[in-house]
């Protein structure tokens, strides 16, 4: 009888727990790709995204800001450990360094992101055509930023050759294997096509958002037309910089751009621009935190971690450090360096030396379109122009200078002048190897604690980064930088 | 023939022995037969109270000058030993009956079903409760090193109870699963590495000393019946069950002392400031590093191996009692294990339990249940030798190059800066450097390195495991011959990982103190049933089949996070009070595997055996359509013996056993993540607003990643089974690897890889196992088992080529054409004789010569700029990662009461990257090996070490790999030497109370003879990864003395 008993309620178990589901599993801490754009808040979370792809670790989130640092001349390397990039400062990295595929990586992982919101918002109904237009010109202005990064890092300037092998220039959306051989594009192709995108964004990107904040850290009109006068600069092409320029800053001082309830103008102090808000009215474009490590970069990849906690770079004693204006109490700028324990002067703009690393990246301020104006403005020979922008940002900083006449005399001195306003201006925000290289200039020479990097002539061969292992070993069509 | 000299040599001898003693006694004169056949056996012991005798080839003793009543003892491998009083002189038969629970009769288990090991054809390696008790460890697989042929183990790092490195006939998938399924009493249960940086081998939740026996499962027909796990081989587990019979109480303790095994010497305080001043003279730079004083006057010479290591004491407790009566058995056992490694603060408590119970409710319904319960708290600092958490998959460590683990702080800290300031506060500069010294920051740059012994006492990891394990199973009887048997097994795992990183220095200070507490559950269910159908047709045939169902569910949860900014430096623990909170750890995910199976055995008298095993296998993580896959082997085996035109042959009296065995099979590979196939999308902010990005390329054509298993074997025994021997070759082909296959960057896929059916290798090699009786005598016993396998590994197809790009190099490449993980290096030349620098050799064949203060640095040998060495485009396959060869070599001798037990271990034809050598040949302010003062000094000498310019770590192989650190991995090693005695049981005040005593003492690590130059060559710092065969920052091996007893009453 127990046989029968235990049987029964083993056959009543088995009845049960089969004919089900079991094998029917979905993952319930991510969104399956069908429902991905799905509904109008998962399109913003999508269009969003696109930006938080800037804000990755390796990218503007901070280390390349860094990487564009520690190659350019105005830092000096105190660690030798090559986590903290001293092959990046030494000019010695090969294919396989990660933070060479890591950026890369990064980047077109921000282009594939655009292409597939692009391709997404052509077909969808659920929002207006109106707003999806404006997410396609969001997505634009992102892929434009992160092919200029790019192209500036591992091909050629395009000063110095701009038919020599640019980058695998990939504007359709990828979501399936098969798709690894694209050759590399020229430099001019894909200049051609970042100003193609910046001009379409340009049409459709709202002219301001609701708050500061959003204004500050996704792309509006103003942003795609001041990264057009940083790409056409890099090309030398100074009559549409100003073209550009006109468009968002007014004819005379007090310089200032304003649409709506947007108002874009120099800060009057100039600390305030790396601390409260971080948000206010010289803030182009930045990369905003939240208070939260799950947004802020890691200890090595954050810009204060780098510069002042370690600091893992200090201000190199030959750069432009030791220009008088960061001695001078009068400009606002030098109270932005300090000395390290180790006597050596380091740069304070980043303040926020524990974690969550929240000091906001100012990726594109309204000082450099008026010195991109300037520039573009001394090289068409426009130099009472090029002089008020000139002097427009340095007297925020220090409102009883003069420039020496000599300083500002002659087209070639003028540009010299601003060059270096620029290298004092700029300091720490990654502007200096891009300010030399459009210039195809050697890469000084510099010191560190651990040793000395050497020069590099725009012909050697680390004067730009190589392409990664993980796309040579890929892609068939690629060819490596020599 | 030799055999024939051999006995009577020993026959005589002992004959001539004896005659000299007893010369008026009389011959005792007899026969020993199989008792069921009546055949004589050749070779059984006989002992007399003086003598010792061995049977001739005809099975006839002679028993010199014996006194009446004589009591002999009759033993015999394989059969019941037997006591018989002889009254008389008369020439007499002695029928022995064979043993069950002995040699052939050895029972396999293929978890489902067990087999007798002479009608079993697949091929299998069996360990033994003997070959896994009294040695000190905190889990089982570390203990099967060279143990069995074709298992591989490495035991890679001291760190107490992480996670070896274990392969079946090599490795079996790219970037898969790679651990082998283990499956104790039917419950497959969870492998990996769990507890962060202090590692966590789920499997030290199954007590060493409980299991009976641990069947490895090589083949396809042997494995076929797991189906889609099989592809790395499987482990199945029997626990120890109670016997009918009195009870029995078994008490075994061990305490163990551990000490590091070869650390690399490095240089002292004074030698180190010389080496590193010359670096900076060299370098253009004044003299930076100076000696300090403390406060006695005496010079700081600080050896931080000291500093990190201390000998760690350990002991272990452990109780069983079984029994039982005609309807119930019972095992029940308890067990602490309390122990210390050498590392300072790196501990391991584990307390165990086991219940094991069999009832048989009437003749046709039996009832069981095997239950396990254990909680083990593993705490240490980091180490930088555990890899990461994984239930799985391949693995690649990143964490031995930061600045948080222990291994490379011993290398690289300065022996010229003290510990603790003259107040006894810890020596410290700023958040992340050791105090300075004399030394001068301005010239000698940042020391990147902690104080080790803040960090070490002040930052530590904690892993809790709290793990069940067990089964309930019924046996119904439905006939005589068929029976139905359900089991339902549960393993769950309650995990708690913390780490708390101090907020002053160290990794921490950045942070103002971290502290982060991760909560984990992991639940597998498994449910089988069984119908199993046995029958004969006459007296020739039988066979045995069966039908099975099984569902098996996997869920993971996991959730946590990480506090930061400690209010106040009192808090020590995550409960403490923090301004910053953010989540980490979360996962939530489940898997499912629903399958069918059948199995024929059959056997045609004893002669002819054949086994097929069928599965269907549904898996959740495959795509609709895809779901099930189908899997099967099957086995045939042929014992010669029985032939007829054998039995009456020479042959037969030779050979003991002569089998042929042939397998061939298809399995799968179901560690594939739980939901590789889909496009996912991930959730996170920007600027605080709601983010959807994408997070996973879906693969709608994923299917079934299988291989192809062939087996052909051989067994055979010799000389009255006094040697046997075990063969087999194999050839295991993978198809359809399921492979994260890289896709080109700038297509900007997500992580950059696809999950496809892309690759294919094959591991082919030689098994021989071989066991011998090689003296056997009255006092003295010698036992040697041999087990011997050769390994090649190729990958026959791929996408492309699979590495982890580095700023500290490409140590392993997977490349078609190649063994899996080769290790990869530029090739060096060696350094130039002329001016010190290091010369590489470029993918173009020219030789590049470095000079870290060159302007250009790379410079081809007559001084013009040369492209700077890249590590994948210059970089050469240097060997397989894998071993060519390996095995084991286990003595056992024995005389009168003592045993001695020599087990050797060994490894042949792989290459190891010395990446430790490469640090410490770093001319940063890493401190050195002694052998950097071979460096270049004067033009014209030949060295291998570069002229020394501070700050280069290019050069010597850090930041990109270099052959001059590639070093052959062969090795053979004294594992375990121990020393036991069983104290005899005849004296009066033991005999009533005790039924056995044994002590030992026990050397682990003995001795290593190598050529590597590293610590141990036997390495892995990626864990159980196919990115094998690196040596880098990690601590060394321990080496261990225990001295242990065993009490049963």
């Amino acid at each position: 009888m127990k046989k029968y008993i235990l049987m029964s309620c083993f056959i009543l178990m088995f009845a049960t727990a089969c004919n089900d589901d079991l094998l029917d599993t979905q993952p319930e801490t991510s969104i399956p790709e069908s429902i991905a754009f799905s509904t109008p808040e998962k399109i913003l979370a999508q269009t969003n995204n696109l930006y938080k792809q800037l804000q990755n670790q390796s990218f503007y989130g901070g280390r390349f800001i860094v990487f564009n640092e520690q190659r350019a001349d105005q830092f000096g390397q105190n660690d030798g450990n090559a986590a903290t990039g001293s092959a990046v400062w030494n000019q010695n990295v090969a294919s396989t360094n990660d933070f060479v595929n890591n950026v890369w990586s990064v980047g077109y992982t921000a282009i594939n992101a655009s292409n597939i919101l692009i391709s997404k918002m052509n077909e969808t109904t659920v929002i207006s055509k109106e707003l999806a237009k404006n997410y396609i010109a969001e997505a634009k202005f992102v892929r434009a930023f992160c092919y200029f990064s790019l192209v500036q890092t591992y091909a050629k300037p395009y000063n110095q050759d701009k038919s020599s092998l640019g980058l695998p220039l990939r504007l359709t959306p990828i979501t399936t294997s098969g798709n690894n051989d694209l050759a590399r594009s020229s430099v001019e192709l894909v200049y051609n096509q970042i100003l193609k995108d910046l001009d379409e964004a340009e049409i459709d990107l709202p002219v301001t958002y609701a708050t500061p904040l959003l204004n500050t850290s996704r792309a509006k009109k103003v942003t795609a037309i001041a990264l057009k006068t940083r790409v056409l600069l890099v090309q030398n092409n100074f009559d549409q910089v100003i073209s550009e320029a006109k468009k968002i800053v007014s004819a005379t001082a007090p310089f200032q751009y304003t649409e709506g309830t947007l108002t874009q103008k120099l800060e009057p102090n100039y600390s305030s621009i790396f601390g409260g808000s971080y948000t206010g009215t010289e803030a182009v474009f930045s990369i905003p935190f939240a208070n939260s490590t799950t947004e802020t970069p890691s200890a090595q990849y954050a810009l204060a971690y780098n510069y002042l906690t370690q600091p893992i770079i200090f201000l190199a004693a030959a750069g432009i450090v030791s220009d008088p204006v960061f001695s001078a109490a009068s400009d606002a700028r030098s109270g932005l360096i300090g000395t390290s324990a180790a006597n050596q002067k380091v740069l304070k703009k980043f303040s926020v030396t524990t974690a969550p690393f929240r000091d906001y990246v100012p990726v594109m301020r309204y000082a450099e379109i008026l010195l991109n104006y300037a520039e573009a403005a001394a090289n068409t020979n426009d130099l009472i122009q090029a002089e008020a922008l000139l002097k427009a940002v340095r007297n925020r900083s220090d409102p009883t200078y003069v420039f020496p006449a000599n300083d500002v005399a002659t087209k070639e001195a003028l540009i010299a002048t601003i060059q270096k306003e620029r290298d004092i201006e700029f300091l720490g925000e990654g502007f200096r190897l891009m300010d030399l290289q459009r210039k195809v200039q050697t890469l000084p020479a510099k010191k560190g604690s651990i040793g000395t990097a050497p020069l590099v002539l725009p012909t050697a061969s680390n004067y730009i980064w190589p392409i990664p292992s993980g796309e040579i070993s890929t892609n068939k069509l690629m060819v490596p930088n020599p | 023939m030799l055999r024939e000299k051999y006995i009577k040599l020993l026959c005589c001898f002992l004959f001539l022995l004896s005659a000299q003693i007893y010369a008026q006694q009389q011959n005792l004169n007899g026969i020993v037969v199989d008792g069921k056949n009546d055949l004589p056996l050749s070779g059984v012991i006989i002992q007399s109270e003086t003598e010792e005798i061995i049977t001739n080839e005809n099975g006839e003793f002679v028993i010199p000058n014996q006194k009446l009543p004589v009591t002999l003892t009759v033993s015999f491998i394989g059969y019941k030993t037997q006591e018989i009083v002889v009254n008389s002189f008369d020439f007499f038969n002695i029928k022995l009956i064979k043993d069950s629970n002995q040699l052939d009769e050895v029972l396999i288990s293929s978890g489902y079903l067990s087999q007798k090991k002479s009608e079993f054809s697949g091929s299998v390696a069996t360990v033994s409760a003997k070959q896994l008790q009294n040695r000190p460890s905190t889990s089982f697989d570390q203990l099967l090193g060279g143990q069995g042929t074709g298992i591989d183990v490495i035991q890679s790092t001291s760190v107490l109870n992480n996670t070896p490195v274990i392969r079946v006939r090599g490795l079996n998938t790219i970037t898969s699963g790679l651990f082998p399924l283990i499956v104790v009493d039917g419950v497959a249960v969870f492998t990996g590495s769990l507890g962060g940086f202090v590692g966590n081998n789920p499997l030290s939740g199954i007590n060493p000393n409980d299991i009976a026996t641990v069947d490895v499962l090589k083949d396809a027909s042997a494995a076929a019946i797991y189906g889609s796990r099989a592809a790395n081989g499987v482990m199945v587990i029997t626990t120890k069950k109670g016997k009918k019979g009195k009870t029995r109480f078994n008490y075994n303790t061990w305490f163990s002392r551990s000490t590091p095994y070869n650390l690399p010497k490095l240089l002292n305080a004074e030698d180190y400031t010389m080496i590193k001043n010359e670096a900076l003279v060299n370098a253009g730079k004044a003299p930076g590093f100076f000696l300090s004083k403390n406060p006695d006057g005496s010079t700081v010479d600080t050896n931080w191996y000291d500093v990190a290591y201390e000998p760690g004491i350990s002991s272990n407790q452990n109780l069983n009692i079984s029994g039982g009566n005609e309807t119930t058995q019972y095992y029940f056992s308890v067990d602490y294990t309390n122990q210390n490694s050498f590392i300072k603060n790196n501990t391991f408590q584990n307390y165990m339990t086991r219940l094991n119970l069999s009832h048989e409710v009437n003749k046709s319904i039996r009832v069981g249940i095997n239950l396990s319960y254990s909680r083990a708290k593993n705490v240490g600092p980091n180490t930088g030798a555990v890899a990461g958490n994984t239930l799985s998959s391949s693995t690649y460590n990143t964490e031995y190059i930061t600045n948080e683990p222990l291994g490379r702080m011993t290398y690289v800290l300065p022996p010229n800066v003290p510990v603790y300031n003259p107040d006894g506060s810890y020596s410290i500069q700023n958040g992340i450097s050791v105090g300075y010294g004399a030394n001068i920051p301005s010239i000698i740059g940042t020391i990147n390195a902690y104080n080790l012994a803040m960090v070490q006492e002040l930052d530590l990891t904690t892993s809790i495991s709290k793990s069940l394990l067990g089964n309930i199973y019924g046996e119904f009887d439905i006939t005589k011959k068929l029976i139905f048997r359900t089991s339902y097994g549960l393993n769950t795992i309650d995990l708690e990982n913390k780490l708390f990183l101090n907020p002053i220095h160290g990794g921490g200070a950045a942070y103002n103190g971290v502290a982060t507490n991760i909560a984990t559950d992991l639940e597998r269910t498994d449910w089988a049933n069984t119908l199993t159908y046995k029958d004969s047709f006459n007296e020739n045939n039988h066979f045995t089949f069966m039908l099975g169902y099984e569902r098996i569910k996997t869920t993971l949860d996991s959730w946590g996070a990480s506090q930061s900014n400690v209010t106040d430096p009192y808090y020590k623990n995550y409960q403490g009070s923090y301004a910053n909170i953010s989540p980490i750890g979360n996962d939530l995910s489940e898997n499912a595997l629903l399958s069918y199976f059948s199995n024929l055995n059959y056997n045609y008298k004893n002669k002819y055996f054949l086994s097929l095993n069928y599965r269907i296998d549904g898996l959740s993580a495959l795509p609709e359509g895809n779901k099930y896959g189908s899997f099967g082997g099957g086995s045939v085996s042929w014992n010669l013996l029985e032939e007829s035109f054998l039995k009456d042959s020479k042959v037969r009296g030779f050979l003991d056993n002569l089998r042929l065995r042939a397998s061939y099979g298809i399995v799968g590979n179901s560690e594939i993540g739980n939901y590789p196939a889909i496009g996912t999308y991930n959730s996170s902010t920007y600027g605080g607003a709601p983010t959807l990005g994408y997070s996973q390329t879906a693969n709608p054509n994923l299917k079934w990643e299988t291989s192809s298993k062939l087996d052909l074997g051989l067994n055979f025994a010799m000389l009255n089974n006094r040697i046997s021997v075990e063969f087999d070759y194999f050839n295991n082909k993978i198809r359809d690897l399921i492979l994260k296959t890289p896709q080109s960057l700038s297509a900007g896929i997500p992580n950059n890889y696809i999950n496809e059916n892309v690759g294919g290798m094959y591991n082919t090699g030689y098994e021989i196992g071989i066991n011998a009786l090689a003296v056997t005598n009255r006092n003295f016993n010698w036992n040697i088992s041999l087990n011997l396998s050769t390994l090649e590994n190729k990958v026959t197809s791929l996408s492309s080529d699979v590495f982890v790009p580095s700023v500290f190099g490409v140590q392993n490449m997977t490349r078609v054409g190649y063994s899996i993980g080769s290790v990869f290096a530029v090739p060096t030349k060696g350094v130039n004789p002329d001016n010190g620098q290091m010369v590489f050799i470029n993918s173009e064949g020219k030789e590049v010569q470095y000079n870290h203060i060159g302007s250009p640095k790379w410079t081809y040998l007559d001084g013009t700029a040369a492209p700077a060495i890249d590590n994948y485009k210059d970089g050469v396959i240097q060997g397989p990662s894998l071993p060519k060869l390996f095995g084991g070599l286990n003595n056992t001798f024995s005389y009168k009461n003592f045993v001695l037990n020599v087990n050797l271990t060994f490894a042949q034809g792989n290459k190891l990257y010395n990446g430790t050598r490469a640090t410490n040949s770093d001319q940063r302010y890493f401190n050195n090996g002694e052998f950097i003062k071979n460096r270049w000094t004067t033009p014209g000498q030949v060295t291998d070490i570069q002229k020394l310019y501070y700050g280069d770590n290019v050069s010597a192989g850090f930041s990109f790999s270099s052959t001059s650190k590639v070093e052959d991995g062969s090795y053979i090693k004294f594992k375990n030497v121990s020393l036991g005695y069983n104290v005899p049981m005849e004296l009066s005040f033991l005999k009533n109370t005790f039924s056995s005593i044994y002590v030992y003492v026990q050397g682990n690590n003995f001795y290593t003879f190598t050529k590597y130059r590293g610590s141990d060559p036997e390495v892995s710092i990626n864990g159980n990864s196919i990115n094998s065969g690196k040596d880098q920052n990690v601590p060394p091996n321990a080496q261990v003395y225990t001295l242990g007893l065993n009490i049963g009453f």
